[in-house]
């Protein structure tokens, strides 16, 4: 009797903390659609309005049209989707080599890639801008797109390591039997067996490029070479001079934040998956 | 350079056809210096890692320790200073060291904080909830979202009639104390970072230390159960030192990410620079003061800084860590 009190306490006490947790984290999103929705005169408001009346859609479009953020939006998938695709690409090379080919030095250029996880970016940053302004490639999206193609990412090379590890040598065996050469086995026959591993290190290099801050601000100079979050942070500098407008801010930051929040609902399941494989055995 | 696009996917494809071709040169040549097969294809399959490692990795830390050396504004060639910028650093510049106590104190205060709330949600998410995959998610979603976005809603929540002061009048009244400033009042722009860095570290750790959770063999619980222990020591005898590893991990990654702050400070207006991350320091010195050899030396800094964390971390960590399968020599 007295353990089953207990029993149920501790119920009733987990969804309670579960649920003030998740408080935490929706009263501030919710606040941030709401602002969004608000006239110039309603944002101070107090006590504070939870629900807009009425919601102000227009503020949206007009945000929307106070600066070219068509342009920064195309700007942004342009350089997202190039940077995805050699990335998804390299490093899926380069860990199928490390999971599966015996060469001398493998243990320790593994060593050195672990170590690269933690090489803090601060210190690269300021001689890979130079090299590319020695390549007049400054305010181009090239320094943005083009350096994926050398594996960026080794908490991706590690991940994908992982899943390759998890893949029965015997399907190589019978295709290598069949006379399959390495570079038919990898596209026909891995490649698909670790497309969940592709799919969550997918949707993580597709959250890190559109979320990039630091490589935008230094590489980009000109307003039409912008992407979105450049886009914001000049929104931010000429609209916070005199009163903020708080309610255009957000709706551009909930523009920003809904592409990546669909892509991460949709494929979340083999998100997680691939976080824990990367992270259990850090 | 007409279409900015056309001439990106022009050498966009062109960097890849050659690290592609590279790669099949590679395997030829080795091949054709008598190698094995499995050498000449690994070393050709790892080859584009290898290429980034020394052009975008080890050149640059090189040339950066060189840079800090050096006086450099991008226009005329470096002129060699020896260790002129690290003693102006440590002795006349007077934004150095408050950017440096705030960036560690943030890290080494938001960090553990951070990863004991995790900890704590990961363990209630463990005890078999109902509907473990929609809490997941739902703690997920901060981490998801861009910085700047947060930071921008963050920074908008603070506001000196903002969102929090609003819910936090009743207090002040109660109190007879004037509304806080947040991020305008320079005594608290640490705790207020502080504060919202919470919302965005649960999601990534949260997943990590569950699945870490998960994994620890229920039958070890259970005999410590039998033999009378209290579900508090089975968590801080038995549960927490076999997650040891994620925990250690997720501390690690968690102080090298939150030593290089960046993005939120960016977006957010700080008096007189009071919330100036040594990250945005090396920032403003070397792309807004055009000053790349002492932003070298910043950022040089900030890297031994970085190290000796982890490393105290890791030094302090082996007491504790535990790793199944290791055979200890003490």
């Amino acid at each position: 009797m007295n353990h089953r009190l207990s029993n149920l306490l501790k119920g009733f006490l987990t969804y309670f903390l579960l649920t003030l947790g998740a408080a935490v984290i929706v009263v501030p999103l919710f606040w941030m659609i709401s602002t969004s929705l608000k006239g110039t005169d309603a944002l101070f408001a107090y006590p504070p309005e939870w629900v807009p009346r009425p919601p102000v859609w227009r503020n949206y479009i007009d945000a929307w049209r106070m600066l070219p953020f068509g342009r920064f939006l195309l700007n942004t998938l342009f350089i997202t989707v190039l940077a995805m695709a050699a990335e998804l690409l390299t490093t899926s090379l380069v860990a199928y080599g490390f999971a599966r080919f015996q060469f001398r030095g493998r243990n320790v250029l593994f060593f050195i890639l672990l170590c690269t996880m933690m090489l803090p970016g601060v210190v690269t940053m300021i001689p890979s801008f130079l090299i590319w302004a020695k390549l007049k490639q400054v305010d181009t999206f090239v320094p943005l797109t083009v350096g994926a193609w050398f594996a960026w990412g080794p908490a991706y090379i590690f991940m994908m390591r992982q899943f390759f590890l998890t893949i029965p040598r015997e399907m190589e065996e019978a295709a290598v039997m069949d006379g399959a050469n390495v570079v038919q086995i990898y596209w026909h026959i891995m490649l698909p067996l670790i497309r969940p591993a592709l799919l969550a290190i997918g949707v993580l290099a597709f959250q890190g490029n559109w979320n990039n801050f630091q490589g935008p601000l230094i590489y980009l100079n000109t307003m039409e070479n912008f992407p979105m979050i450049l886009g914001l942070k000049f929104f931010e500098q000429s609209l916070s001079k005199e009163a903020p407008m708080w309610n255009y801010m957000m709706a551009m930051s909930v523009l920003m934040a809904v592409p990546i929040l669909g892509l991460f609902f949709a494929a979340q399941r083999y998100f997680i998956e691939g976080l824990n494989v990367g992270g259990v055995k850090g | 350079m007409s279409n900015p696009y056309l001439y990106t996917l022009v050498r966009w494809l062109a960097v890849g056809g050659a690290i592609i071709l590279l790669m099949f040169a590679t395997y030829g040549f080795l091949r054709a210096m008598k190698a094995r097969r499995s050498t000449a294809i690994g070393y050709a399959l790892i080859l584009p890692w290898l290429l980034g490692l020394v052009i975008w990795q080890l050149f640059p830390i090189v040339a950066s320790l060189f840079l800090s050396f050096t006086e450099y504004d991008v226009l005329t060639p470096p002129r060699w200073v020896g260790l002129q910028n690290y003693r102006d650093m440590f002795t006349r510049d007077p934004r150095f060291w408050p950017s440096v106590r705030l960036t560690v104190l943030y890290s080494v205060i938001s960090v553990p904080l951070g990863m004991l709330g995790a900890l704590a949600t990961a363990t209630l998410l463990a005890r078999e909830v109902r509907g473990v995959g929609f809490w997941r998610t739902l703690y997920y979603v901060p981490a998801v979202l861009p910085a700047a976005a947060t930071a921008l809603l963050w920074r908008w929540m603070f506001a000196s009639r903002g969102l929090i002061n609003s819910l936090l009048m009743p207090v002040y009244n109660l109190l007879g104390m004037e509304p806080l400033s947040w991020f305008s009042d320079e005594r608290l722009v640490l705790p207020s970072f502080i504060i919202m860095s919470f919302w965005g570290v649960f999601g990534a750790n949260t997943v990590i230390l569950l699945a870490a959770l998960k994994n620890v063999p229920k039958e070890l619980k259970e005999a410590a159960r039998v033999d009378g222990a209290s579900s508090w020591t089975v968590f801080w005898r038995i549960t927490v030192p076999m997650i040891s590893p994620a925990l250690l991990y997720v501390m690690i990654m968690g102080i090298i990410g939150a030593m290089q702050n960046f993005t939120a400070p960016l977006f957010i207006k700080t008096p007189g620079g009071a919330g100036t991350f040594l990250n945005v320091y090396v920032y403003q010195q070397g792309f807004t003061q055009f000053k790349m050899g002492y932003a070298s030396a910043v950022a040089w800094f900030l890297m031994l800084l970085i190290m000796i964390l982890t490393a105290l971390v890791w030094k302090w960590s082996d007491a504790y860590v535990y790793y199944e399968g290791e055979v200890r020599n003490q």
